[in-house]
């Protein structure tokens, strides 16, 4: 680089310049035109009430995708994502009974509790057993669904009343009529992607933020420089334990029902989701809040086809076909801006 | 250790660290022949242990799949090897019809169906360098959804023609055919591994990639041609789960995929590849076909099954696999 005329530019224009040449620019750019397509073909897009089904229809995906980043981040993959959703929604139904509003406490804790233990056996074969994470996530989602069929065979469940209350406060008889009117104006799903946001926004701050990045980034030298990976890489588990938490209240909220095979679907859309979003499956690179994108630009990409009137039963196909695109091409960006920035460092 | 022992000792030391995975197999079966004699009556008659080799054998035969592509290395791990199977059965239905005289244009559909999967898988991991578990978890969601397709609207029709029915679902007396198939591949397949100059570029791509390219190996293609093999074998067991089935449905083999998976753990396949004993993966086979059987009895069903699998492959992961760190 020559330094002496580098001065002279402009700096506003080679600001420019440098965003318009980050891949998150380009992420950005295909959301934008996603949305707009979206825009175009579903004509009440810009109705309160269209906004909020397609806040509701993005939210299980969008929160599962910001704990698939983290564990990605950390240097690891979880393939039990799905089946630990399944697994949590069958916990929350099993302990709930409609007839007692208490009981929606007890599942609350109960279900959390299962969350952190799903963690800590994910973290112990990741992080301390050192198993490749895929491997192991792979024999534990077998585990999860295991345990979910034993709970609920098949799918339903009870609710308590008030538990409709992380899907839609309004249809809740007894709320308080400002969580009604809160809940008319801002979605829970929102809420919850917003707590999701925050929970992240404090962690990325933490000494644990740091350590999960420089876990993913290169784990020896991690190791040597006296981080315990093994804790840190477990503590990236929990965090992705905690949005799957999330994701099945809203789920349970709006289903009030529990299925053992809901979530199968959800665990490589999380993950393509993630790598669209610009997480490096190699670890240590990305950003957790630019997971939300490609779980958008994933969730657009899926309403457009269904908006194309294709018939249903080309759905799957599609979906394992943009997965590998998805994947694939992000893949080879990534790894081509690397080459040409190396490259322009050479010169 | 060995230099301490005598000399019988030592040579049986040896023999026991280089079967030592295979024994640890054989004694985890019997084991479980102990447990369900005990626990459930007729266990182990002559007839219900053929019966469950039987089976076993489909879980085998797929776990050759994942042999193929573990053996080969980069981590590799083929998911969509049930659902190859589920695709070409259904696609050969129609196409057999009952009809032996149809059975070639068969095992070509079955042929062509396997390479363009498995290539797709190769490719894709092996030269885009794309997590294997990823790329054939999301090949199964397409596979998957072009059986969809293929069966929106209609009924799968058709039959599998009676050489496969003989061959998959028939037994003499009661010793089942598939057995035969069993050990008419097993012989061929050791001979190719540990015999044969593929077998020895397969291992040395897999144990140590850089080695393995320094000596004038392709590790790229060998490692596509491993999924090539995958594909094309789970492809040709769809004709055998069809001929055993009498019929094609969309949930065929996909029930298939994790216990090949974990059969080759059971049977001491290294995941990290390079290593692998086909006699081991049939072991791993009959072993979690026997678990299964023990759990149907117990009447645990689908969730027993799935748990006590997951918890198998689990805790044989930590038990070879995990690389824990001394502190």
């Amino acid at each position: 680089m020559d330094r002496v005329s580098g001065k002279a530019v402009a700096a506003n224009s080679s600001a420019l310049k440098r965003f318009v040449s980050k891949p998150d620019f380009s992420r950005l750019l295909i959301l934008a035109v996603m949305l707009a397509i979206t825009a175009v073909l579903q004509q009440n897009f810009f109705e309160i009430k269209a906004i909020v089904r397609n806040v509701n229809a993005f939210t299980p995906l969008i929160l599962l995708t910001m704990g698939q980043a983290v564990v990605i981040i950390s240097g690891g993959l979880d393939l039990s994502v799905g089946t630990a959703l399944s697994l949590l929604t069958c916990v929350l139904t099993t302990v709930m009974k409609k007839a007692d509003p208490v009981t929606g406490a007890y599942a609350l804790a109960a279900a959390f509790a299962v969350a952190m233990l799903i963690a800590v056996i994910n973290g112990i074969g990741i992080g301390y057993l050192r198993i490749p994470p895929v491997i192991v996530t792979f024999a534990t989602s077998f585990m999860w669904l295991g345990i979910a069929l034993f709970l609920r065979p098949t799918p339903g469940g009870e609710t308590v009343d008030w538990f409709r209350a992380f899907y839609n406060p309004g249809s809740v008889e007894g709320m308080p009529a400002f969580v009604k009117a809160l809940g008319a104006v801002i979605p829970p799903a929102l809420i919850l992607v917003l707590i999701g946001y925050a929970l992240w926004f404090v962690i990325r701050r933490t000494r644990t933020g740091r350590y999960i990045y420089a876990v993913g980034s290169n784990n020896e030298s991690a190791y040597e420089s006296g981080i315990n990976t093994a804790w840190v890489q477990m503590r990236a588990c929990m965090i992705n334990s905690v949005f799957i938490f999330l994701a099945a209240l809203f789920f349970v909220g709006q289903n009030q029902s529990g299925d053992a095979r809901m979530g199968d679907p959800l665990t490589l859309r999380a993950i393509a989701a993630a790598v669209v979003g610009g997480i490096a499956l190699t670890g240590g690179r990305g950003s957790v809040y630019f997971a939300l994108v490609g779980a958008l630009i994933l969730s657009f990409v899926s309403k457009i086809i269904f908006f194309a009137n294709i018939a249903n039963a080309y759905q799957t196909f599609f979906n394992g076909v943009i997965v590998i695109v998805a994947i694939a091409g992000s893949h080879g960006y990534t790894l081509y801006t690397r080459r040409t920035k190396e490259a322009s460092k050479l010169t | 250790m060995s230099v301490v022992m005598s000399q019988p000792l030592g040579a049986l030391y040896k023999i026991y660290d280089r079967y030592k995975k295979l024994i640890i197999a054989l004694l985890l079966i019997v084991f479980l022949f102990v447990l369900g004699e005990v626990t459930v009556s007729n266990f182990l008659s002559l007839g219900q242990i053929l019966l469950t080799w039987k089976l076993a054998s489909f879980i085998a035969l797929f776990g050759l799949c994942q042999m193929s592509v573990i053996a080969s290395g980069g981590s590799g791990l083929d998911l969509s090897v049930g659902y190859t199977a589920t695709m070409t059965a259904v696609f050969t239905a129609a196409v057999m019809d009952g009809q032996n005289a149809n059975l070639w244009m068969a095992v070509l559909v079955a042929l062509g169906v396997g390479i363009i999967v498995g290539f797709l898988n190769g490719v894709l991991t092996a030269y885009a360098k794309l997590p294997p578990l990823v790329v054939t978890l999301a090949m199964s969601n397409i596979l998957q959804g072009v059986i969809d397709v293929y069966t929106a609207g209609r009924n799968i029709t058709g039959k599998p023609s009676p050489v496969l029915q003989i061959l998959a679902a028939k037994s003499t007396g009661i010793f089942p055919h598939i057995l035969f198939v069993l050990l008419i591949i097993t012989p061929i397949v050791m001979i190719i591994l540990y015999r044969t100059k593929w077998g020895l570029m397969l291992f040395g791509a897999g144990s140590n990639e850089t080695t393995a390219y320094l000596s004038g190996v392709s590790v790229k293609m060998v490692r596509c041609i491993a999924f090539v093999i995958s594909g094309v074998l789970a492809s040709l067991v769809g004709l055998l789960l069809i001929g055993n089935m009498g019929m094609a449905f969309k949930d065929m083999g996909s029930n298939y995929v994790m216990p090949s998976i974990a059969a080759a753990v059971v049977g001491g396949v290294s995941l990290t590849g390079g290593d692998g004993n086909y006699l081991g993966v049939i072991l791993g086979a009959v072993f979690l076909q026997t678990l299964t059987n023990l759990l149907v009895a117990a009447g645990w069903g689908d969730a027993g099954k799935w748990l006590g699998f997951g918890i198998v492959l689990f805790a044989l992961l930590i038990v070879y696999v995990s690389n824990r760190r001394g502190r």
